[in-house]
């Protein structure tokens, strides 16, 4: 599983890197910087979680 | 496979060009390689009719399958002339194989939203029917249900409009090409833009994990490129692989239409024919002894002149990637020694920083970073600094955007830095080797940067 975030969509609340910390940093402009390593499957709810509460619902889950 | 496009054809002899009865007022260069076709700001001419337009190309091959023409158009190695350079054969194919239960959508793109370029409404304006012609047949083979033309310029709308009028009047049975107005902006062309134009949406940049080939226009396979391109296919169609590999070098050795700006006597709209060096175009638009060349557009790569030879070679594609350029829009901007190219740059940098459709962060906020740093360099006011905060942002801001505009920014700084190390260097001591008023001779006309601050 990874996560995808649609920079355009997104507003940088960084909701999703309180919640995926082990994946998520966020930038000097607090917009979040996606690691490269898949999201296991113990965090799936986790990631389940971030993407149903981002505000802008910017985030997408891919199954690969 | 091939033979049967070109062997149901008389191949004609002679040059083949895009600007076929257009450029009769002007003589080709010396070498007959180099044609001027208009300067930057053409009187409305007549739009080549019909019967003339049949007579220069011939009639639109008839009979034609989709693996002849996939065939033909792999033969030929026809690229994207919008700014990608993607093989056309293969787009082609990945919205014929598509699995979509709606029919595919055909989508020209005219939209020239690079504010220097004038080549595809030359085009539309002079030959819109060599355009149709490739819109009809791509259309045609992929039983597409709608096809668009996407257009910004009043006078190119004017003369498609009365193109298909023509072609109406004289029974020509296709698909009805729907004209969309492109609004102003330079983001209003990237591809997802124009995606979500045509469905009535705003022409700002989308984000999708599909390719448009597979989900384009309200989710239907569609085929999206540049205007040269479609009447690059029409030629391609006509006349077979052989004929369009004719002469010349390189990988896609069709003609280009180019547009040329900045320090020359005679900027303007050409058509290169294979075989043209840099040098002969250089020589044809009266540039006298340039310092340096940005090709491709504003998210294209200098060559710096100062070197010896850095004109001898010959404008194909296969030799602009083995010097790591590439034909991008299609334009070509000269500077000469009265001003830098390092101004340059930050002064277009600064322009496409205020281009951003402001959607995502690091475009947003890293953008108009990177432009400080790159006028901090130019201005020699703290070249340290600016090189010191480039190499912190353009990390942030490379392939974190929605579209391609930050990393098109980004390719412009990192070759302006890489080919100008001399002058920058030269910057770090307050000095710099223009000779003149320091006015860009390469942002678009009208264009404002901050007053004062890059360009005096
Ligand atoms: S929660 Fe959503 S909007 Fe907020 S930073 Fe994450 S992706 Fe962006
Ligand atoms: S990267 Fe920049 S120009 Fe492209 S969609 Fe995002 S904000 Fe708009």
């Amino acid at each position: 599983m990874r996560l995808v975030i649609d920079p355009t969509r997104c507003h940088g609340h960084g909701t999703c890197a309180q919640l995926l910390d082990e994946y998520i940093r966020l930038d000097k402009w607090h917009y979040p910087i996606v690691g490269k390593q898949k999201v296991s499957a113990g965090h799936a709810d986790l990631l389940m979680r971030a993407s149903q509460l981002c505000p802008e619902l910017a985030i997408s889950i891919v199954d690969d | 496979m091939i033979e049967s496009v070109s062997a149901s054809i008389m191949a004609p002899t002679g040059p083949r060009r895009l600007s076929l009865g257009w450029e009769s007022a002007h003589r080709p260069s010396p070498s007959g390689r180099v044609v001027f076709v208009s300067d930057l700001s053409p009187r409305p001419r007549l739009v080549m009719p019909l019967a003339e337009h049949v007579a220069g190309y011939g009639r639109l091959p008839s009979g034609l399958t989709m693996r002849m023409a996939l065939d033909t158009l792999r033969a030929s190695n026809l690229t994207g002339r919008g700014g990608a350079g993607f093989p056309f054969w293969k787009k082609l194919q990945a919205v014929a194989t598509a699995e979509s239960r709606k029919s595919p959508v055909v989508i020209a793109n005219g939209s020239e939203s690079e504010p220097l370029s004038k080549k595809d409404t030359l085009l539309l304006k002079n030959n819109p029917h060599l355009v149709l012609d490739g819109i009809s047949m791509i259309a045609g083979l992929l039983g597409a249900k709608s096809a668009y033309l996407y257009v910004k310029d009043r006078e190119a709308h004017t003369a498609v409009n009365a193109a298909m009028r023509e072609r109406r009047e004289r029974g020509i049975s296709e698909l009805r090409v729907t004209v969309v107005e492109a609004p102003a902006g330079y983001v209003s062309g990237q591809e997802t833009a124009v995606v979500r134009r045509i469905a009535k949406g705003p022409a700002l940049p989308q984000f999708s994990l599909d390719r448009i080939s597979t989900s384009g226009v309200r989710g239907a396979p569609t085929l999206l490129s540049n205007v040269e391109t479609f009447a690059q296919v029409a030629i391609v169609l006509r006349f077979g692989a052989d004929w369009y590999r004719q002469g010349g070098q390189g990988s896609d050795r069709g003609t280009r239409l180019l547009t040329l700006v900045g320090a020359v006597g005679r900027p303007g709209v050409y058509e290169l024919l294979p075989g043209a060096t840099l040098a002969e175009l250089l020589r044809e638009a009266d540039a006298g002894d340039p310092r340096a060349v940005l090709v491709g557009g504003y998210f294209g790569r200098w060559v710096d002149l100062g070197t010896p030879n850095s004109t001898n070679f010959p404008m194909d594609d296969q030799t602009l990637a083995e010097r790591k350029l590439s034909f991008g829009a299609g334009i070509l901007g000269v500077v000469g020694h009265d001003t830098c190219p390092v101004v340059e740059a930050a002064a277009i940098t600064e322009y496409l920083a205020g281009q951003s459709a402001g959607q995502c962060g690091p475009c947003m906020h890293g953008l108009p970073e990177i432009s400080t740093a790159m006028a901090r360099i130019a201005l020699s006011s703290d070249v340290e600094r600016g090189m010191h905060d480039l190499r912190a942002v353009i990390p942030l801001v490379e392939h974190r955007g929605g579209c391609q505009h930050p990393d098109g920014v980004i390719q412009l700084v990192r070759s302006t830095v890489g080919a100008f190390a001399e002058e920058v260097k030269l910057h770090r001591s307050g000095r710099c080797t223009a000779r003149g008023s320091h006015t860009s001779v390469l942002l678009p006309p009208g264009a404002t940067v901050a007053a004062g601050a890059v360009v005096r």
